[in-house]
């Protein structure tokens, strides 16, 4: 029986050295392991969401997010099959990159995972897939997507590699469009997958809200179409253009070339990127007049058709020559404004005096930005009246010394077209997060009133002449409407502030129609070449636009009780 | 209390508390691969009710026929283990040549019935002709070579974990019955150095051996069960982490509702279940010793202690793999593990032991109550 004996001794030997070992593995100072199993059981998790999507003021898509695949490999799996070789061929071969390359990503096969390549479409997924290769899978990442690509890319803007809104609206309403990522602690299993029945803290994320603009694809197309035929005919380094809404201030379209596509943003240049409709101080050359005249009306300094001597075209004061472009002798201020008389704008401003001038420039918003939310908005450049040399009011009369955005100057023709109100200029309609609330709404602003209603249609009635058949901008007439507009032909100033021959910054700044202005628009070329003048360059783009923006809007002809309201205003009838 | 009576009480409260923790373990399991939490569960609950018929079979069946069957048992398993190469009728798991198929999907493993086979064979060689069984030829070399052959098919299957269960508890029936011991510590050596051999010529072996005796460098290869194992322990500290609140068994630990089950016990229960569980197969143990050392004859006897000293030693060496005192085998928990053959032969084995006990020095005291209600 000692045996028997023997056999238990030994079992329950090894009976109490396991009881021993459990109770070292229950009992233990096992402090580290502990820690190790906490940390590598759970986690936190930062839970993603979608960027808001940009949407024009029908609701058509500017940008959006989409989900596109990164082709993943495993090149531990690829080395168990001893594929990295065939894996790599074919995958090149599909995906159009160098052997070499790709073979020098699979041929790891110590690392568990590798990107092949970022980004790409379904299409390529499918042929990827149809190979049935071992190790290489697809791993969903969200990208952002212009569907429109370049229409309007200067206003949208671009979302850089980390996710950062880098240029207009994406740019500006960053935060509201990226919404706020949530935050999980939880534990894990041993598939990485969540365990949610230990979840110990959930922060919930906000989605990122939509942003709806008051541009309009359609107008924006219009507006695009027109510069890019600007930039063949007339070969400007540059060319803005911006519709507005008169009576709101919102703006239609807001377009700039060259131009970028924001879907491949990182492949061009800075300058293509600038969005010059806002960004670009430019001298206004004759277009300004009209904010001057208007100016001298409105303090009843002269009449409509108040004369005045131009000259022949030459007249000294301050001891500096002025001149005309051609030489009049006597123009009322009607001409001076159809002829876009330089010497008799001066005249007029002189009559104004500087005090009062500057007063009125300030009240049309020149000299500080408009605000309209854009990032890289220029405010323009207006000295203050002390600073002022003695010719500088006849120069600013033309539209030189002083400097604005294409958005300033397009906002004193609004403000004129408008009854003497000026708007707030704004591009953002609402902002509405997922769930369909409304965060934020624009609502119209009248800002300033610089001048009556009257002074209003009496600068209307003048500057429709300007597009009539002797003015400088016939050519920005449209059929069956009677646009109000002024050119501009100024010299371009080089980056040392001097004047450059032969090369011109010419512009057409309008709006129709006449008796109850809708929208008004500017077009700005930068030296356009071998034609120079305004009137010759960009009023046909004014046409080019406003024609079908006018029909796209379905504005129907001016009512009667209109036509007799704008011609009573006219006549000064209360 | 009789021996047969505490036998009974401890393996159905070890076969009620496994299917209880069979059920908390295999959940994840059941979902990732059949999309039912219960799939394990309900397969081991019929397994148990067959389990049941066999140990009431068991039970009711002399154990002296067995013994008399002791050969065409042994004939019939070597033939089984042999059936398991043959395509269309073995079943390969993992490199692993250890099933056989049968009809509905069911497989079985003629290991299982090497071990029954093996306890037969040994006692019924050593307890009859008593004489001839002494001494070199009769006491060693026979039985020895049968066992030997009936290893060589198992190691072949590459289950070293049957092979080593089955070998020691051949070994130390042979011990017991009297074998001479200086050549069977010889045989023990030799057979233990020729193990030695074939697992150092398979990777796969090697490899947990290798992460047994540096389980932190392969921690995310072979030692990764092993380290998982011992983490469940940790995890579990003194009082556990509650019924069903295991982490490991959420992918972490591979096969946590089979071989590795007692580290999710030891997880959710703590000591009071590792330790219960333990005490439970202790108890088994001493059961078993105490009706062997009361069997009718040196057949029984022999027999019973063959059946104790198996399932003894395999609980033994699960607990040792689950805590990391030996390399990994593959040696289900008797009675709490997933898996339909073992638990069927132990609960027959189970029973056969019953009936043991009850022709031997137990029976007298149930004839003697019957008397006295007569």
């Amino acid at each position: 029986m000692w045996r028997v004996a023997l056999v238990s001794v030994v079992i329950l030997t090894a009976w109490g050295g396991l009881v021993v070992r459990l109770g070292q593995l229950h009992f233990g100072d096992n402090s580290a392991l502990h820690e190790r199993i906490r940390t590598t059981r759970s986690f936190q998790q930062d839970i993603r969401v979608g960027r808001g999507r940009i949407l024009d003021r029908n609701g058509n898509l500017l940008a959006l997010d989409l989900v596109l695949q990164n082709v993943v490999v495993s090149p531990d799996v690829i080395a168990t099959n001893r594929a990295a070789q065939a894996v790599s061929a074919r995958l090149a071969a599909v995906l159009g990159r160098p052997y070499e390359q790709v073979m020098g990503r699979v041929n790891r096969p110590w690392r568990k995972y590798e990107v092949i390549e970022r980004k790409v479409k379904d299409d390529v997924v499918e042929q990827v897939e149809r190979l049935h290769l071992p190790g290489v899978w697809f791993e969903p990442v969200s990208t952002r997507h212009y569907p429109q690509n370049e229409l309007a890319c200067h206003v949208i803007g671009f979302v850089n590699f980390e996710d950062v809104g880098s240029g207009g609206i994406e740019q500006s309403w960053n935060s509201r469009l990226k919404g706020r990522a949530g935050m999980r602690v939880s534990e894990k299993d041993g598939q990485r997958h969540e365990i949610y029945t230990r979840r110990k803290l959930q922060v919930a994320p906000r989605e990122g809200a939509n942003v709806h603009l008051t541009l309009d694809q359609n107008v924006q197309y219009f507006t695009e179409r027109a510069l890019e035929a600007a930039m063949t005919n007339f070969h400007p380094e540059a060319a803005w253009a911006i519709v507005q809404e008169v009576r709101t201030g919102a703006i239609l379209a807001m377009a700039s070339r060259p131009a970028y596509d924001p879907n491949t943003f990182n492949t061009f240049e800075a300058q293509d990127r600038m969005n010059r409709a806002v960004s670009y101080n430019y001298e206004p050359g004759s277009a300004f007049k009209i904010g001057v005249v208007a100016a001298a009306i409105n303090e009843g300094v002269v009449a409509t058709n108040d004369l005045f001597d131009c000259e022949k075209g030459l007249w000294h004061y301050g001891g500096r020559p002025l001149r005309d472009y051609h030489a009049y002798d006597t123009l009322d201020v009607t001409g001076i404004l159809r002829k876009s008389s330089n010497i008799g704008a001066a005249k007029i401003a002189v009559m104004l005096g500087e005090p009062q001038l500057y007063r009125y420039l300030k009240d049309y918003g020149l000299g500080r930005r408009t605000g309209i939310g854009v990032p890289g908005e220029e405010g323009g450049i207006l000295n203050p009246v002390n600073r002022w040399h003695t010719i500088d009011i006849t120069r600013i009369a033309m539209g030189h010394s002083v400097a604005v955005t294409a958005l300033q100057m397009l906002g004193i023709m609004s403000c004129i077209g408008n009854d003497g109100f000026r708007m707030r200029p704004y591009l953002v309609q609402r902002v509405v997060d997922k769930d369909g609330n409304v965060l934020q709404e624009t609502q119209p602003e009248a800002l300033a009133r610089p001048i009556t209603e009257r002074t209003a249609a009496l600068m209307r009635q003048m500057l429709s002449e300007v597009t009539g058949p002797d003015g400088t901008g016939r050519k920005a007439a449209v059929p069956g409407y009677t646009v109000a507009g002024k050119t501009g032909t100024a010299e371009k100033i080089d980056a040392n502030g001097r004047y450059i021959r032969h090369a011109n910054i010419s512009s057409f700044v309008g709006m129709l129609p006449v008796e109850r202005p809708e929208v008004a628009i500017i077009v700005v070329l930068d030296n356009p070449q071998p034609i120079r003048t305004g009137g010759q360059t960009a009023a046909p783009v004014f046409r080019e636009i406003a024609e079908p923006v006018i029909r796209y809007l379905d504005l129907g002809p001016v009512g009667e009780s209109e036509q007799l309201y704008y011609q009573r205003v006219l006549a000064g009838e209360p | 209390m009789r021996a047969s009576a505490v036998l009974i009480w401890v393996v159905g409260g070890l076969c009620l508390f496994g299917m209880v923790m069979l059920y908390s373990t295999s959940g994840p399991q059941g979902e990732k691969l059949f999309g039912d939490p219960n799939y394990f569960t309900q397969r081991q609950m019929l397994w148990l009710l067959a389990g049941l018929a066999a140990a009431t079979f068991g039970a009711r069946m002399d154990y002296r026929r067995w013994l008399k069957l002791a050969w065409p048992i042994f004939g019939v398993t070597l033939v089984l283990l042999a059936l398991v190469y043959v395509p269309g009728i073995g079943r390969n798991i993992k490199g692993s040549h250890r099933w056989i198929r049968l009809p509905a999907g069911l497989t079985f493993q003629p290991s299982e019935l090497a071990k029954f086979a093996t306890i037969c064979l040994m006692a019924s060689w050593y307890g009859t002709r008593r004489r001839q069984r002494a001494g070199f030829k009769g006491g060693l070399l026979i039985p020895g070579l049968l066992l030997a052959s009936m290893l060589g098919l198992i190691v072949f299957e590459t289950d070293f974990g049957a092979t080593i269960l089955i070998g020691a508890t051949g070994g130390g029936m042979m011990f017991v019955a009297g074998a001479p011991i200086v050549y069977l510590l010889g045989t023990g050596v030799l057979g233990g150095a020729g193990l030695a051999w074939m697992i150092s010529q398979n990777r796969q072996r090697m490899g947990r051996i290798m992460a047994f005796m540096d389980p932190e460098k392969y921690a995310q290869d072979e030692a990764y069960q092993l380290l998982n194992a011992i983490y469940a322990f940790v995890a579990g500290g003194i009082g556990g982490v509650g019924l069903g609140q295991s982490l490991q068994k959420q992918h972490y630990l591979p096969e946590a509702h089979t071989d590795f089950i007692f580290a999710i016990i030891g997880e959710e229960l703590g000591i009071p279940g590792s330790l219960g569980v333990a005490l439970l197969f202790v108890a088994f143990f001493f059961c078993g010793l105490r009706i062997s050392g009361r069997a009718a004859d040196p057949g029984g006897r022999l027999m019973a202690f063959g059946i104790t000293l198996l399932v003894s030693l395999q609980a033994t060496l699960n607990i040792a793999v689950v805590t990391g005192c030996l390399p990994t085998k593959g040696l289900p928990l008797p009675f709490i593990s997933f898996g339909g053959t073992s638990l069927v032969v132990v609960l027959f084995m189970v029973g056969v032991l019953v009936n043991i006990a009850h022709q031997g020095a137990d029976r007298p005291v149930t004839r003697r109550r019957r008397k006295a209600a007569a």
